[in-house]
């Protein structure tokens, strides 16, 4: 018997006025693994969250936590969970201090040792008052309190707005951390890097849809990948080789896209007098662009109506 | 509204006091009363409606005038600045010192519109015999009322420069508003400080005597305390970094946490501030009209007063009448207080100050039950200082009242303060975008139709809409209980039904 998701939806949708905000959701996260909700603006990755956060009631379908149901056991759920929006509102006139001791005694999981670790490590000034806060200062204070409790499930959204490089970094070893200590994470993020280091499976939603799940891994073998070679001579027509799905050339060097078998590429190759050659994996980046049908181009962003646009060209 | 207050005023004196005796008596009444001069400045020439007009409407005006100058001036400078909003004004063509100058240009064309719609409802209501104010004079006592709004602009500019936040410089302009009354006060208590009046800029507002003898001269201190701090509000604005402030803040604090062990303290902690802001006005409001209660009273002799009295739900004469009918002026203040407790919940919803507590394990139902919980404590307290306050100064103002009839009265204004936030809550339950308007626009038609009930007859069933009709005017009369009890339980049980819509609607986020 497996054990039970942590977190599962069914059919889960919502429906604001006259838009569909989020269709038919269906996606389970296992105890201890670390989840990567993408998806550009607009895509329905924030419902999805305060679905389950139990904070909106869903139009249909039906989101549980722990085996518990988001709307009817919402205090049982909250008990075992830690949260982080990427707009952090706090109360101005508290200090950091207050506010993470206030935090610490509503979520009823207090650590104190290990909060002054994270406020040392994301290097913190709790004695000065939120009012004075920059954003990334605002969003430690959330972090710090989200973590500090070692909850259960992390529920994190686009946790890191704001954040310097460094303070990124720190965050991510605190996943890191919270993983190899069981902590499940169900990280919402539209920085590709931060999701490919830190996540075991991805889901992408695009239009209030959930287009694509499972490990990068999976999802790489599905997907293109790219090919650069640097010729000695004239660099030969690649583009209507088997397999190739794109070329850009730049004097001697062709950039390629590639899905299938390497086979008929390597031929064509080795017979024109190929000085260099490169092969490597999308990125995560790649693939979310290939997903979004902008060809791998850095204009195909992902906006919908954008990709209509290049289509009719 | 300055114009129609003073219209309204002039014409009623002439239905109220028809008979010459009568004006005689309001004239000794009041004329020769120092607790009255202290409190609405010196009333000369009561026997005339412009004396009247005067001494009712000009120093009340005045400090409206002025309340609302300096809340414009803080709310337009530093209100924006704390939104943000002013630096991507800044980053436009301009300077921190040009663009303050032009904003306070801004306010200063407001107060002129204000002076000028004031003064058109003066002058063109003055033709008619019975407010009968000549044009000129019309439009010098509509520049004597806007006169208090015009330094308090600039004084609030001054203050934006110096607090860190809205609030705080919102406090230290209505601080120098409360020193200036304060020192007019005393200027005008005739102990032989009358110099007094001439370092306060009420008391210039004051010596411009419009209506009763007019003196331009103190118009110059008004412009020219105008002109002067608002200069130094521009020199300070430009000279210092957008988002500071010239009095330094303390942006590090030892932290407090005897409160913040839970949803219910910090609600506590939140709620204080509002509450001690409304408890303070009420306080001193209360104070006020206790303080002239004795006086009042000698003048609500003569028979047409008392039909208006008795009309206001106050019949009979004396302390006791007076502070009846007062009493829903503190009604008023107490209702707004609940209202801006509701407004208030929907802010922390607004502004994303909801999430943290919501995602924690606290169930919504008891968090805004804590909160009305909270507020309904707030508002008998306040009650009870209102009660307590008044009968401190009919006390100090020589009526003699009971005791315990006066406090007693003060808890009868708590009633309907419960209802409206109660009805007030369960708006911000069900539609939260529309609860601020419900909650205030019940407050302000109830206001009207009491008022519009005072005057002249109205249906019941329309007066009995108004939370401050079912209110009886204690303590001229025994409480109403059975209507206090009906609005009681009008606001637990929109209070219970408020909290159980809030568990079933979205929560919005930031």
């Amino acid at each position: 018997m497996t054990a039970t998701p942590v977190v599962r939806t069914r059919g889960l949708a919502k429906r604001y006025r006259d838009a569909d905000a989020l269709i038919d959701l269906d996606i389970e996260v296992s105890p201890g693994e670390v989840l990567g909700y993408l998806g550009p603006n607009g895509a329905g990755k924030t419902t999805t969250i305060r679905l389950l956060l139990g904070l909106i009631r869903p139009t249909s379908g039906s989101a549980e936590l722990f085996g518990l149901d988001c709307q009817r056991d919402i205090v049982a759920v909250h008990r075992r969970l830690g949260y982080v929006g990427g707009e952090t509102s706090l109360w101005p006139g508290l200090t950091g201090a207050e506010t993470l001791h206030l935090l610490g005694q509503v979520q009823g999981r207090v650590d104190d040792a290990y909060r002054d670790e994270l406020v040392e490590r994301f290097d913190l000034d709790p004695s000065r008052k939120v009012r004075t806060y920059s954003k990334g200062n605002r969003q430690k204070v959330a972090l710090i309190a989200a973590l500090m409790g070692r909850p259960d499930l992390l529920i994190l959204d686009e946790p890191t707005s704001g954040l310097d490089p460094l303070k990124e970094y720190e965050f991510r070893r605190c996943v890191t951390e919270a993983r190899e200590r069981g902590q499940t994470v169900f990280l919402s993020s539209h920085i590709l890097s931060e999701v490919e280091a830190l996540c075991d499976r991805v889901a992408i939603l695009r239009d209030g849809r959930l287009v694509e799940v499972g490990t990068l891994a999976d999802m790489r073998h599905l997907s293109s990948f790219t090919v650069e070679a640097t010729f000695d001579g004239t660099v030969p027509d690649l583009a209507g080789v088997d397999g190739v799905l794109s070329v850009s050339t730049h004097g001697r060097q062709a950039t390629m896209q590639l899905r299938g078998s390497v086979e008929p590429l390597l031929q064509v190759l080795a017979a024109s007098g190929v000085s260099e050659l490169r092969s490597r994996e999308p990125s995560l980046e790649e693939l979310f662009l290939t997903l979004y049908g902008g060809g791998g181009g850095p204009r195909g962003s992902g906006d919908g109506d954008g990709d209509r646009a290049t289509g009719d060209d | 509204m300055f114009g129609a207050f003073v219209v309204a005023t002039a014409w009623s004196y002439s239905s109220i006091y028809k008979t010459r005796a009568q004006r005689d008596a309001l004239a000794t009444a009041f004329g020769s009363n120092r607790a009255i001069i202290a409190l609405f400045g010196p009333a000369p020439m009561l026997q005339t409606s412009a004396g009247f007009t005067v001494l009712k409407t000009f120093l009340t005006l005045s400090i409206l005038g002025a309340v609302w100058g300096l809340l414009s001036g803080t709310r337009s400078l530093r209100g924006e600045e704390d939104a943000g909003r002013w630096e991507l004004l800044l980053t436009g063509a301009t300077t921190r010192g040009r663009a303050t100058a032009q904003a306070l240009c801004g306010l200063v064309a407001g107060v002129v519109v204000l002076w000028v719609i004031t003064a058109a409802i003066i002058v063109v209501a003055g033709r008619s015999s019975r407010v009968a104010i000549q044009p000129g004079a019309g439009l010098f006592f509509a520049a004597a009322l806007v006169s208090g709004a015009l330094m308090f602009t600039a004084i609030g500019a001054l203050c934006s420069q110096l607090g860190a936040t809205r609030r705080q410089a919102t406090g230290y302009a209505g601080a120098i508003l409360g020193a200036s009354y304060a020192l007019r006060m005393v200027a005008d208590s005739g102990t032989g400080l009358h110099g007094l009046i001439w370092l306060t800029p009420l008391g210039w507002v004051e010596s411009l005597e419009p209506l009763t003898s007019p003196r331009p001269l103190p118009l110059i201190p008004i412009v020219a305390c105008t002109v002067v701090v608002g200069l130094v509000a521009v020199r300070l604005a430009a000279g210092r970094d957008v988002g500071a402030s010239t009095i330094p803040e303390r942006i590090r604090t030892r932290p407090r946490l005897r409160l913040l062990s839970g949803h219910i303290g910090l609600t506590v902690r939140l709620t204080r501030p509002t509450v001690v802001a409304w408890g303070a006005a009420i306080a001193l409001t209360g104070l006020l009209f206790g303080f002239v209660a004795h006086a009042a009273a000698a003048s609500i002799s003569g028979s047409s007063v008392r039909t208006v009295f008795t009309r206001l739900g106050a019949p009979g004469a004396g302390a006791d009448a007076y502070l009846g009918v007062t009493n829903l002026f503190l009604a008023i203040l107490l209702c707004c207080t609940a209202a801006g407790l509701v407004a208030a919940v929907r802010a922390e919803e607004l502004e994303g100050r909801l999430d943290p507590i919501l995602t924690a394990p606290v169930a919504r139902h008891r968090w805004l039950g804590a909160r009305i919980v909270v507020a309904a404590a707030a508002l008998s307290v306040c009650g009870i200082v209102a009660g307590l306050a008044t009968l401190l100064g009919a006390v100090l103002g020589g009526a003699h009242v009971d005791g315990a009839a006066v406090v007693g009265a003060g808890l009868n204004l708590v009633p309907p303060a419960v209802c409206i936030l109660g009805i007030g809550a369960l708006a911000y339950g069900m539609v939260p975008r529309m609860a601020g308007r419900i909650v205030w626009g019940l407050v302000g038609w109830s206001v009207l139709i009491d008022l519009i009930g005072g005057i002249g007859s109205l249906d019941h069933w329309v007066a009995d809409t108004s939370v401050f009709h079912q209110m009886a005017a204690v303590p001229a009369v025994p409480p109403n209980w059975p209507s206090l009890v009906a609005l009681g339980l009008i606001g637990i049980t929109a209070s219970i039904a408020a909290c159980v819509a809030f568990d079933h609607r979205d929560v919005q986020g930031s």
